[in-house]
């Protein structure tokens, strides 16, 4: 036991350094101003209280600006997972000419300096009707979230065996069914966190959001309202935490949902990435 | 469910054997690609044209509003190439890429090697905190920082002055450049840390038990054993968690922009944050794009070694 | 087949991806063809007019215009130049935007603001206050229309003054001192000032006969490493050390309201209208604010402030140019004029209306605003103020040691971006 000690040790110092700043966010959020303000913090709400919440929630739009981001974002994760399934499958399990090239093309597309690409964005958008559009930023997300999402699909793929299928297909599956029945099921794992990772980059984006959302205000997403939130509370920590809080909750929500699952999958699918 | 293991050694980055499959028209891969090709053309390589195509011209505000504007040659880049501020942008980012990189591959391959020789209970407690930490959206983590590191009521001056640095009382963290480089540097390890160390965990899992213990049965040191086993095995996915992180690193900017702005006095400007500075702050978006343009080539000669490899690695097409 | 499989699926996520997003944008109110409404959108910086004053105004103006309807949007001051530089450049862009003075000179010279030129003689242009018409104009086109203009000056806690002996105001920088360290004491601040406010900086500056940058013969030199703009941020840092204004940032982070609002701090530098915020933050400190010029270097002559103010502007891409300057013309008339300049304490547009300026606030501007200066005249200068070229000094300066370096260093980023040609 004993010389287990260190190692236990230095498990524990990662889990709090790791877990450490997400804690303290939740922790502040439901503190009252007042021991926010305390001289010494405190590491546990002892009087916990919903206010800031309140605060945050009865802040203009932001019922609005949730369901925007998250329309924003889950289209664009759908929309990159379906065309990145076909695309990992193609790379995956078939052969052909200009196969490497392609596989060039999507790393390249990874070092893509996205925040170069506002004004030339802003240019398309205008010039096509796009500009104002929610339909324009999940075109954008989808693109941003698309060389990530194959290159991590087509390690799941290749980490399945091929032979499965094949079996399936000599007990009479069609393509499709063995690919349904036998594929699909093992891949979920690395469906599941490979759109986390997408619906984190969605859900995050500031930059096109801010330049490409102009006169319809009601189409903003939460990521510029959480920065026009500590315009209009500022000093108020205890509402900026608690905006912060909102702010990652559907990912908070995923996680503790799939937490076994998503750790599972991102490790399996780490390997291929 | 599912902590299946892959069976394959990490090295497949490789193709799977040619298999010759059973009536499949050679046409099918190039129709599974059409979304993806379409789609990067038109939102990505046509985007990425227009941005060239401006560094060439003169291209400030009016031509935004107004059009036409009118070629210039080279002289955006003669401007960004010529100005002192560049070089030392560039040296910067070098650093900035640098550091974090080591400190990432460094602590990750700590953290890898320490998850695996855990017992289950902590195993997945730790496990389960990293993903917390990968998963938490930028934005989040950026207001949780400055609110860490915030000079009156923030929890680390706190802790500082507590256990005796009384400097650090009411220490104004974001105005010296050296510690607001040294907390986005913190900021930037923390968020990549848990993937790259649950990748390369996951990696270990692979790795054949008997090759350890004949190691270790030969008398080999710890320090032995990750020389001579572990790296070696995987040494492929060293190689492509280190470029997937110089790219990420390198190509960092909303975790900066949130949080200094590039500042105080340029110490945390690295090159993206430096080109969305001279675009959407002084409007010039012909230089904007010139910078936007050298930094991916900067960042292309940076890689060119690995994706040598990787190409290489891929095999033939046929 | 799976490829067909996936390929269906493809179709149908890409659907239901493009509808969902579709959706949202035919609530949007942007339907010009409709006869019967017309929606005018305004933008309006945050905390520029109380919500009160712009709802009495809306209802006026639909009321006044049958089958209009006024979309007041406020905007936030971060990010406001990538924002309003969007919205010209857009086919279809807001009718009217409030613009800052500072930056009115930038837009106007882009070429995507509406020249109102012929407009100024029946607005009574002859009567505006020139630190708002002036940054409007160029080449002798008028494009910004002045809306209102404000300057600093030092809100006081009265209870604190009392509680420390303090009966009159101070009239000179040297009594300021004296009494700002008598009233920082007990747990209580003297002033909050925090690091970053350049605006009160630029004020010491031209007390001492500096300038923020000169134009000599066309060609823009910094002017923050003079002798006489080092002695001005000598005096600020002074200030500054009398209470316990953050360094590293501006007065609206924290909002310097707030912290007023908890009632130990004793001085602050805003425009009236930031007594306002205090008493809405605090309401028991409603009545208990004075108000002082900010003393200049004798009692002769008040401090320096900068002329703040707005202007407004129409975009070329407004769909609604005509009714955009009915808009405009009810914003600058005398009635919303009048109405702001009682709420608000703001300096009216015009100079005749000056005489509606009763407050003690407004009093106390109206002497100030007697030796009001600008910014530097350039198109440019909107880009010193994005990049925080002096904010950044400020904060260097104070937290640092080789101060005149720093000076040296700043004064050659203006000049650059200043002599830059656009």
């Amino acid at each position: 036991m004993i010389r287990r000690l260190p190692i236990t040790l230095a498990a524990l110092s990662v889990l709090v350094v790791s877990v450490f700043p997400v804690y303290w966010m939740v922790v502040t959020a439901f503190k009252p101003t007042r021991d926010i303000q305390a001289d010494t913090p405190q590491f546990l709400p002892l009087h916990p209280t919903l206010d800031h919440f309140a605060t945050a929630i009865g802040s203009e739009g932001f019922a609005l600006f949730w369901r925007n981001s998250l329309l924003v974002s889950l289209g664009a994760v759908l929309l990159s997972l379906v065309v990145a399934l076909l695309a990992a499958f193609a790379v995956a399990r078939m052969r052909w000419r200009g196969r490497k090239a392609f596989i060039l093309m999507v790393f390249i597309a990874q070092m893509a300096p996205w925040e170069a690409l506002l004004i030339p964005m802003f240019i398309i958008a205008r010039d096509t009707g796009m500009l104002d559009k929610l339909s324009m930023l999940t075109l954008i997300y989808f693109m941003s979230t698309l060389p990530f999402t194959i290159v991590t699909l087509r390690g799941f793929l290749a980490a399945i065996p091929e032979e499965l299928e094949e079996a399936a297909q000599m007990d009479g599956a069609s393509r499709s069914a063995a690919f349904r029945k036998v594929v699909l099921p093992l891949l979920a794992p690395g469906l599941m966190s490979t759109s986390l990772f997408g619906f984190i980059t969605a859900w995050n984006e500031f930059a096109f959001a801010n330049a490409l959302i102009i006169k319809n205000q009601d189409d903003r997403t939460l990521p510029v309202w959480l920065s026009s939130f500590s315009n209009v509370f500022g000093t108020d920590w205890g509402a900026t935490m608690a905006a912060a809080t909102l702010f990652m909750l559907p990912v908070l929500l995923i996680f503790l949902i799939l937490q076994r699952r998503v750790t599972s999958g991102i490790i399996a699918g780490a390997v291929k990435g | 469910m599912v902590t299946q293991a892959p069976e394959r050694p990490v090295a497949a980055a490789a193709p799977p054997p040619p298999r010759r499959r059973r009536g499949l028209p050679a046409l099918w891969p190039y129709l599974l690609v059409i979304p993806t090709v379409a789609g990067t053309a038109y939102l990505l390589f046509y985007p990425l044209i227009r941005s060239v195509i401006i560094s060439f011209q003169h291209f400030r505000t009016g031509e935004l509003i107004r059009g036409g504007a009118a070629f210039v040659g080279l002289e955006n880049y003669h401007e960004a190439l010529g100005s002192a501020e560049f070089w030392a942008v560039v040296r910067r980012t070098l650093v900035w890429t640098g550091v974090n990189v080591v400190l990432i591959m460094v602590i990750s391959t700590l953290v890898a090697l320490m998850v695996a020789r855990l017992g289950k209970r902590l195993r997945l407690a730790v496990l389960a905190g990293l993903v917390l930490t990968w998963a938490t959206p930028v934005l989040a983590a950026t207001t949780i920082f400055q609110w860490l590191f915030q000079s009156k009521l923030g929890v680390v001056n706190w802790l500082l002055t507590t256990i005796g640095f009384s400097r650090f009382d009411g220490y104004t963290w974001f105005a010296n450049g050296t510690a607001t480089f040294a907390i986005m540097v913190l900021l930037v390890v923390w968020q990549s840390v848990p993937f790259a160390a649950l990748t390369l965990y996951a990696g270990l899992t692979t790795i054949p038990q008997e090759l350890f213990e004949a190691a270790r049965i030969d008398g080999a040191t710890g320090w032995q054993v990750f020389r001579d086993v572990t790296f070696p095995m995987l040494r492929p996915l060293f190689g492509l968690i280190t470029s997937l992180e110089i790219i990420w690193v390198f190509k960092c900017f909303a975790q900066i922009w949130a949080i200094s702005q590039g500042g105080p006095d340029g110490a945390t400007t690295t090159l993206p944050v430096y080109a969305y500075q001279v675009a959407q702050s002084l409007h010039k978006y012909d230089l904007g794009s010139a910078i936007s343009t050298l930094t991916v080539l900067i960042l292309l000669v940076v890689l060119v070694p690995h994706l040598r490899r990787m190409y290489k690695h891929e095999g033939a097409d046929k | 087949m799976a490829p067909r499989f996936l390929a269906a699926a493809a179709v149908l996520a890409l659907a239901a991806g493009l509808t969902a997003c579709g959706s949202s944008s035919t609530e949007s109110p942007t339907d010009s063809t409709a006869p019967a409404a017309t929606a005018l959108t305004v933008w309006i910086m945050r905390d520029s007019m109380s919500d009160a004053l712009l709802g009495t105004f809306e209802r006026d103006f639909e009321a006044a215009h049958q089958g209009v309807t006024l979309d007041v949007q406020i905007q936030e001051w971060d990010g406001i130049g990538q924002k309003v530089t969007s919205a010209l450049a857009s086919n279809d862009a807001p009718d009217v935007i409030e613009v800052g003075n500072t930056q009115v000179a930038e837009y106007a010279a882009s070429g995507g603001v509406k020249d109102l030129t012929d407009k100024v003689t029946e607005l009574q242009g002859a009567d505006w206050l020139p630190g708002l018409a002036d940054p409007g104009k160029i080449d002798g086109k008028q494009f910004g229309i002045p809306w209102y203009a404000a300057n600093r000056v030092v809100i006081y806690n009265k209870a604190l003054f009392e509680k420390a002996g303090v009966t009159t105001p101070p009239a000179t920088r040297d009594e300021w001192i004296d009494v700002t360290t008598k009233l920082n004491a007990d747990g209580n601040q003297g002033i909050y000032l925090p690091g970053q406010n350049w605006y009160t900086l630029a004020g010491f500056i031209w007390d001492e006969g500096g300038d923020l940058a000169l134009n000599e013969g066309g060609m823009w030199k910094g002017g923050l490493d003079s002798p006489q703009a080092l002695a001005g941020i000598d005096f600020y840092k002074q200030l500054q050390a009398l209470g316990e204004g953050p360094k590293d940032s501006d007065e609206a982070n924290p909002p310097q309201a707030d912290v007023f609002a908890k009632g130990n701090v004793a001085q602050l530098i805003s425009s009236p209208g930031g007594a306002v915020a205090i008493e809405k933050a605090n309401p028991d400190l409603a009545g208990k604010l004075g108000f002082f010029p900010i003393p200049g270097k004798t009692a002769d002559k008040p401090g320096a402030v900068f002329t703040g103010g707005s202007d407004l502007i129409i975009p070329e891409a407004s769909k609604n140019p005509d009714l955009a300057y009915e808009v405009i013309k009810a914003l600058a008339g005398e009635k919303f004029q009048t109405a702001m300049a009682t709420e608000m304490s703001y300096v009216p547009n015009r100079v005749s209306l000056g005489g509606v300026l009763t407050s003690e606030g407004a009093a106390a501007m109206a002497k100030g605003a007697a030796n009001g200066h600008a910014t530097p005249n350039s198109a440019n200068w909107a880009a010193v103020e994005a990049k925080n070229v002096i904010k950044e000094y400020m904060t260097t300066y104070l937290t640092g040691t080789d101060g005149a370096a720093e000076a040296a260093k700043a004064s050659q980023v203006i000049a650059d971006i200043l002599n830059t040609k656009s």
